[in-house]
């Protein structure tokens, strides 16, 4: 019995690594005060080398407003909560499309930021 | 005299050991999703395909380079900053002119951009981005 839970559980592990982004690359920028996080239905990041990715899959930044469209639906305000991880070096160039772009769909966006206690 | 030395350690069954696995298991699995994420949530006004030029004369303009920002044209360090804009949009008395334009520079860092955001949010700024677009023209 244990061991059908056991493999149960792997299964369902890996079937839920490949929808999120932990293999993205990217270092989080750090601010003396960030609020806590409600949960996500989608994650956008913006890694180390400037490659954009919805939900861990690598997309372009013309495509992220109908992609978020599809993926928030009819969702109220305050409810549509979209994270946004983008590297710390990134550049204007590269992160300021992605946000309007996530703007565009009405997402109440959320920057994913380290606590700086220093 | 010769005493004999009981045996005090017992192997668990070999039967339970995936049991253990499991419970270990569902232990990390919880200790992993319970750590909240941190940050800055943001509310972006919807895009203007042409922008009111009368209303924009009203707000607040930023611009973010590596090196500084400029405050409707002054150029201020990050303390500085922190000061005006609060006391320019403490002036603002309705919401539609609390709303703070910011034009970064292309090579400025999302670290620095994040840090300003954060103080104009603080000052009770609504941010939105003025971003420049590229248009291709070919000549025959």
């Amino acid at each position: 019995m244990g061991d059908i839970g056991f493999l149960l559980l792997i299964f369902f592990v890996v079937l839920a690594r490949t929808q999120d982004d932990s293999h993205v690359q990217w270092d989080p920028a750090r601010l003396a005060n960030v609020d806590s996080a409600a949960a996500p239905l989608a994650s956008i990041a913006v890694d180390v080398q400037d490659k954009i990715f919805l939900n861990g899959k690598q997309i372009g930044v013309d495509q992220i407003t109908s992609r978020l469209n599809a993926i928030l639906g009819d969702t109220p305000t305050g409810s549509r909560n979209v994270y946004l991880k983008i590297h710390k070096d990134a550049s204007a160039k590269i992160f300021e499309p992605v946000i309007e772009a996530a703007g565009a769909s009405g997402s109440d966006l959320f920057h994913i930021i380290e606590p700086d206690n220093s | 005299m010769k005493l004999k030395r009981g045996k005090l350690l017992i192997d668990p069954p070999t039967s339970a050991s995936s049991d253990i696995a499991f419970i270990l298991i569902i232990f990390f699995l919880v200790c992993a999703s319970v750590q909240p994420e941190t940050g800055l949530g943001q509310n972006l006004p919807k895009a203007e395909t042409q922008p009111d030029k009368t209303r924009q004369s009203q707000n607040i303009e930023v611009g973010i380079s590596p090196t500084g920002i400029i405050l409707n044209g002054n150029p201020l360090q990050v303390e500085s900053f922190r000061q005006r804009v609060s006391a320019e949009l403490a002036k603002k008395t309705r919401e539609a002119d609390k709303v703070v334009v910011v034009k970064s520079a292309s090579d400025t860092t999302y670290e620095r951009w994040i840090e300003i955001s954060q103080i104009i949010d603080q000052a009770g700024g609504t941010l939105t981005l003025e971003i420049e677009s590229q248009q291709t023209i070919t000549l025959d």
